[in-house]
This record gives structure tokens, sequence and C-alpha cells, in this order.
């Protein structure tokens, strides 16, 4: 019989589960040997399953419209992503070292900015942030922790190392297409997932609660914890209910709270008002208080920002954190490692250039055509350049854009990111992946054991958004020792 | 328990009810017309006639027969009354309260949706269709059951019982409506000829047939059944028995204020209905006035829990 591994090409870049069509890597061994078993009806049945179960849990983007709401199905590839235990507690402990100095950095920038006084950081780079908050200035939230819930991005280059693309700090989404994907894979192989010694991943909900009791203002009794969405209309909706379900939160629109005399946040329930401790917010800073941001805000709550500075709700992530998601700043993670932790990085940065410095300038103008650039305050990749992939046209206007407002751009070398087998059309091939993993960060640390693999599902793409084309694959973290 | 949610919850409520509801009405209305011999003045026209919804129907159809009515009722997604309509009303408004209510709860609706959904067309063809509302009747019982099994018995379960024992005594009150149609004086011998058929199917929309039957030890009467609907104390789709649902319910809710006032009036009111001392035509507007009560007392729900728009 043909091997199903016949003709996979490994020549694109590092590929997670093979060293060649011949060769799978040794933790991925028994998934590979596993799939070359089955018949290809039985793979086409597994994926047939595999989408029965996520139209049936509802496991969705919705899309609305003016003609109507589309109710997109969440795509999801059956083959999963392998990870070697020994190499992930590397990266754990990579990801809490990077998200300590990280809170240490913010908790810093709003108090006494000694890494400024200290000459690591011109100050500039604070004061032109957009997302500096000088409302936040002189708070100190519960354990020093403002970035309690953080998506780190991850990608691997040709070289085989892992490199963090971006931190995300204000209101990262995905944690819970991670936790439905493994209960699918269970439904889809359960026959593996009983042999191989994979780390579970579904004690998160356990781990964010505990978390979001630890910042809660008073420390007594039981902590009412909320999460405030922006409503149904929302494309990550399914994820606020379903973790509001999990840990037993209330899941709250703007105008279900309300802050009274007392600067106190309080609910409206069939009780009448009820008060609230914590707030898991899955609304950005902006939209958070009408009163102190923007004032033509709905979705927030009028005099939010006034309780939480008079400490009586804990907010998570803390109004602020965001200063610390400039890409800008992002280059100067490594020196807050050392400098706050007097600890070498564990996890490198992918080389940057800050078009505010320059000479950084004048080689990224130089070699433009080879570098990705990036507006330093935006998310979701929008207003990038890939420059291998942009026409001399682009390349230039780029040139122009960057010079006009260097402090707002940086650039890095195009890197090369991994493949990971991928089901299209029945037949195994590469496909482009990252790796999202998420950390808690509060009285304790928390690393989840792996994170959200998305697959950009287009041949040849790298753009692994699910609004663009992009899927995502369970992820195996993998026990190789004997126990 | 947050106000947006008890909404939410009690409107879920009503409209998986509605949704079933409708399911019942569809399938004993085939049956009885199976039953009856060609000729008699029986006809799908008062589906919609109950439902007070002949204008719309009208604006898309000419003649009321079964395809086109059945379609109205059980697959148009433009008609708000339909089942898909109200089907896919329940399944949003569980949507946004998971966090509310066991996982099953949500996979159970969001299933019985996508059944109902990929099948619509079928619903043109009598077996088809009597597959589909089978499946249909299934799905809000297995909801029903799910729920009583699987939910802690607190506030949201009880908005819940609340939203679906209101929607249940007013189907039950227009049922009771098409009754009184029937029993018309005008009706033709033909028609008198076949009543207990009738009557028996009338039972058989409320699953009432068999506690009947056990209850009054007689042969299927009209009168009967009337006052048995309304008032027997056993039947859960009586109108007295969603009333002492709704008075359980509510005397178990904070804030309660007046309603437990309200809702006693409301059990003399029913109990003191006797359908053998009332002309059609009396019967006709107690029915009405009862099913204005009803409106009333939601209003009032809405006024003692819900977010305030």
């Amino acid at each position: 019989m043909k091997s199903i591994w016949k003709n996979y090409k490994t020549d694109i870049a590092y590929d997670e589960l093979m060293y060649s069509e011949f060769q799978s890597r040794a933790v991925s061994h028994r998934l590979c040997q596993y799939l070359d078993s089955l018949k290809k009806e039985d793979i086409d049945k597994r994926k047939i399953a595999a989408e029965l179960a996520i139209m049936e849990m509802g496991i969705s983007f919705t899309v609305y419209s003016d003609e109507g709401n589309i109710d997109r199905a969440w795509p999801f590839d059956i083959i999963p992503r392998i990870i070697d235990a020994k190499e992930w507690r590397i990266i754990e402990k990579g990801l809490k070292q990077r998200l300590t100095a990280l809170n240490c950095f913010i908790s810093d920038v709003y108090n006494e900015q000694a890494f400024i006084k200290d000459g690591k950081m011109p100050g500039e780079i604070i004061n032109s942030s957009k997302n500096f908050r000088k409302e936040c200035i002189g708070m100190k939230p519960r354990h020093n922790t403002w970035a309690n819930i953080c998506g780190t991005d991850l990608v691997r280059d040709k070289d085989g190392i892992m490199y963090v693309l971006e931190d995300n700090l204000r209101v990262p989404s995905g944690v819970s297409y991670m936790l439905e994907n493994r209960i699918i894979t269970k439904r889809v192989f359960p026959e593996l997932l009983q042999d191989i010694d994979i780390l579970p991943i579904d004690d998160y909900p356990t781990h964010l609660h505990e978390m979001l009791t630890s910042i809660a203002p008073h420390q007594n009794g039981q902590v009412t914890c909320a999460l405030l969405t922006p409503g149904i209309y929302n494309s990550a909706y399914f994820e606020h209910a379903y973790l509001a379900q999990q840990i037993g939160a209330q899941l709250v629109e703007g105008s279900d709270l309300v802050v009274n005399d007392d600067d106190c946040v309080y609910m409206r329930t069939i009780n009448g008002l009820e008060k609230v401790d914590v707030i898991y917010r899955r609304i950005d800073d902006d939209f958070l208080d009408p009163e102190v941001f923007r004032p033509d805000s709905t979705l927030g709550v009028r005099g939010l920002m006034r309780a939480w500075k008079a400490g009586n709700v804990a907010l998570a992530n803390a109004p602020g954190a965001g200063v610390a998601d400039d890409k800008v700043v992002y280059a100067y993670v490594p020196e807050m490692i050392r400098y706050y932790l007097n600890e070498e990085p564990i996890l490198p940065n992918v080389p940057t250039y800050l078009c505010g410095n320059e000479d950084d300038l004048a080689y990224v103008l130089e070699h433009l055509a080879e570098l990705v650039v990036k507006p330093a305050n935006e998310s979701g990749g929008y207003g990038m350049l890939v420059g291998p992939h942009a026409t001399a046209k682009e390349v230039e206007n780029f040139r122009q854009i960057i010079q006009k407002d260097p402090r707002n751009y940086i650039a890095q070398p195009t890197l090369s990111i991994s493949t990971a087998p991928t089901l299209c059309k029945g037949k195994l091939e590469p496909r482009h992946i990252d790796l999202r993993p998420f950390i808690l960060q509060g009285e304790n640390t928390f690393v989840t054991a792996g994170g959200l693999t998305r697959v950009a599902l287009k041949k040849g793409s790298l753009v692994v958004n699910s609004s663009q084309g992009g899927g995502s694959k369970d992820t195996w973290i993998i026990n190789m020792e004997e126990s | 328990m947050l106000s947006r949610s008890a909404e939410r919850l009690y409107w879920l409520a009503r409209y998986l009810e509605r949704t079933e509801n409708i399911a019942r009405l569809v399938n004993v209305h085939m049956n009885l017309l199976m039953d009856l011999p060609k000729g008699v003045e029986m006809s799908w026209r008062q589906l919609i006639l109950i439902n007070a919804s002949q204008e719309e129907f009208y604006k898309k159809n000419t003649v009321a027969n079964e395809r086109n009515i059945t379609r109205f009722l059980l697959a148009d997604e433009s008609y708000s009354g339909s089942l898909i309509s109200s089907l896919s009303a329940a399944r949003e408004n569980i949507r946004t309260s998971r966090e509310l209510l066991p996982d099953e709860a949500w996979e159970q609706v969001n299933e019985m949706y996508l059944y109902a959904k990929n099948n619509l067309e079928t619903v043109a063809n009598r077996r088809h269709r009597v597959l589909f509302l089978n499946e249909i009747l299934k799905g809000c019982q297995r909801f029903t059951g799910l729920l009583s099994g699987y939910m802690s018995h607190n506030a949201p379960y009880r908005f819940i019982r609340l939203g679906r024992n209101i929607e249940r005594a007013d189907m039950t009150s227009r049922i009771l409506d098409l009754a009184s149609l029937l029993l018309s004086e005008s009706r033709s011998d033909e028609v008198r000829q076949y009543e207990t058929i009738l009557w028996m199917n009338i039972l058989k929309a409320l699953n009432a047939l068999l506690i009947y039957r056990q209850q009054m030890h007689s042969s299927v009467n009209g009168d009967d059944v009337l006052n048995f609907l309304l008032q027997d104390n056993t039947l859960p789709r009586s109108v007295s028995c969603c009333i002492s649902e709704l008075s359980d319910c509510i005397s178990r809710l904070p804030n309660n204020d007046d309603l437990p006032l309200v809702l006693i009036e409301l059990e003399e009111y029913v109990k003191a209905i006797d359908t053998r001392q009332t002309t059609q035509e009396q019967l006709r507007g107690i029915l009405d006035d009862l099913q204005n009560k009803l409106g009333a007392f939601h209003n009032k729900i809405a006024d003692n829990w819900f977010l305030s728009n």
C-alpha cells in the first residue's frame, strides 16, 4: 500500500512532524504511523466526524451583516501539532519569565519609571504611545499584575528556534478554541489519546477562576466575578459565553452594570443591585468607560475607572496594560528581563529594527524589499508590508509612510515559519502554523500546556488569522520519558 | 441572576414551547383530516385562524391548501410565528445564555435547529412531515427532561418554567378557541356525526386523551372536554395547571410584589368559567379575555424582573 506520506514536502520550512517523507520526528512517530495505518476513507470519515461535532457543539464565529447572521463553523484540521514536553518545559519557563518582566515594566511605567530613568529606554517611546493611559499613573493593582491574561504568539523559524512574535496583553482571544479542539480530537482519535501521554489542558478554566479570585480587592468571603462582553454581535462572543460558563462568572454587557455614588460596581439582577468584585473585561480600554475614554462608547460602564482607581473592583487586564503591547516596546523586552529579573531571556525576540532610531531607519529603508514592516500599535495583521511579497510600488508607498511617522513603525526580517501536515482534500500537505499559548498571572503564574495552533489553510499562505482563511489544530505536548 | 439573563431564559422557554405547540397542532390536524371523510367542512385554514395570521398568510399565498399552510406554519423563515422562526429565536436566546445552562442544553437545541434547517424542504411531503414533526417533538421533550435532570432548580430554572407555562396556557386557550369555532350552532349534521373524532383529536393535541379517560370515565363529549382543558388540576396543559405552575415559580422568586395576588385572581377567573352554561359566542369572549389577562401578566413579569430598556 502506498504510504500516506509519499511526496510529503519538508523542504518548504521546518516541519513540526516530519524530517522527510520517509521519516517522522521521534515525538510524532506514533501519530504518523497510526495515520499511515488508516485507509483514506477512514481519514475522511474522521474529518467528517469532526465537522459534525463542530456543528453540533455550535463552535462558530457569527458574522453579522445586513443579510442576516452567518454562522461560520470553526475551521479545524484534525491532524494535531506536536511538541516534545522536554522542549515545552523550557518554553513554559520562558513565557513565565517574559510575562513577569512585562508586568514589572508596566508597573514601573505607571509609577517610578526607573527603567527610563536608568537609560534603558527613551522616555519618548512611552510619552508617544497610544496605549499609555495617564489615568493609570500611580495605580498598584494587587500582586502588581497588570496583564493577567496574555496570549503570546510564537513562531518557529527555519533554524528550529521558537521566537516570540508578539505579546498580546490587551484582550487576547482563542483559548476556548484551544479547549474545544481537544474535545473534538478526543471524539475523533480516541484510540490515540488513550495510548499517548499527552499533557491535559482542561484545567485552564480552574486556573483562570483562581487567578481572577486572587486579584479581587478584598480577600474575605465570596468573590463575585463577571465577564464583560461587547455583546452578542462580537465575533468572539462564543468564547465569552463559553468562558463565563466554565468559570461560573456572570456574563455581562455594559448596560448590566452600574457604578453608584459609593464608587462600587453593581450588576442589575432579579434581586436588585449586586456588587461585583472582579471584572474579566473583553472590551478595549477605549470603550471601557465613557467618562474617561471614548465618550461615545455604549459598550462600557460610566464610572468604571473611578471604581477601579478607588480599589473597589479589579479589572483583568488592568487598563493601560496595553502600553507594553506596543511593538516598539516589544523590542525592549529582553532588556526588561535582564533589568527587572536579573536573568537572561529564555525565549528570543525576532530581531527588530525601530524606525524611530536613525541607524535602524537607514537600514530599514535600504532593505525594505526583504523585511516585514509593521505599525507599532495595530493587531490582527493590519497595515503591514511583507517586503518579499510586495510589488515595487507598494514598497515605495510604504517608504513614504514610514518616513512620515518613523516612531510608529518597526521592521523585522521575513521569517520562514514552520509547517505541519494538514489534511487538504484528503491529502496531507505542509501548511504554515504558529502557536498561541495563554499565560495567566495573578498571585501565581500559569501557562497552558501547549496553546492554540493556528494554521494557514491556503497553500503558501503565511496568514493564520481565522478571518482570512486560517484554521486551527489541536496541540499535543507529549511526554516521551518513560514514567 | 442578571435581569438580562432572566429575560433571555424566559423567552427561550416561550419560543421552545411555541415550537412544540406548532408541531403538535399541525400533527394533530393532519391526523384529524385523515380521519374525517372528504367533504366535511374542516380545512387547513382553521390553523391560521387560531393564530390570527390569515392576513400574513394571504399576503404570500393565494390558496389555503395543505401544502401552503404547512409550509407557512413550519418552514417560512420570514413569518415570525412559524416553527422554524420560533426555533431559531429559541436558539439565539440559548446561545446568549450558555453560561447559565448545562452544555447539553445548548447542544440539544442547536442539534434540533440544524436538523430542522436541513430538512425544511421535506415538510411538503406528508410522510416526511410526520417524521419531521416527530423529531421536533422528541427534541423539545428531551430538552425539558434534560433541564429537569441536569439543571439546578433555582431562579434561572424558574424563569424557564414561567415562560413555558405562560406560553402553554396561551396555546391551550387558542386550541379551545378552535374548538369553540367547531362547536358553532350552524355546524352541519355531518360534522356532528364526527364530533367525537374531533374532540379526541383536540385532546390529543394537548396530550390529554389518556388523562381525560382516566378522570372522566365517560365518552368524549364537547362540553366536558372544554371544562377539562380549562380546569383540570392534574393535566399539565390545562389552563388551571399552567396557572398553578406560574404561582409556584412566582412565589419562589425574589421581589414578586403583587404578582401572587394577580395570579389568585386569574385562578378564580378560570374556575368560574362553566362551558355548559355559555353560548359559543360568550365562550369566545371569555377566551379572548383570558388571553388578554395572560398578556397583562407577561407585562407584569417584564416590569418586575427584566432589564428596563
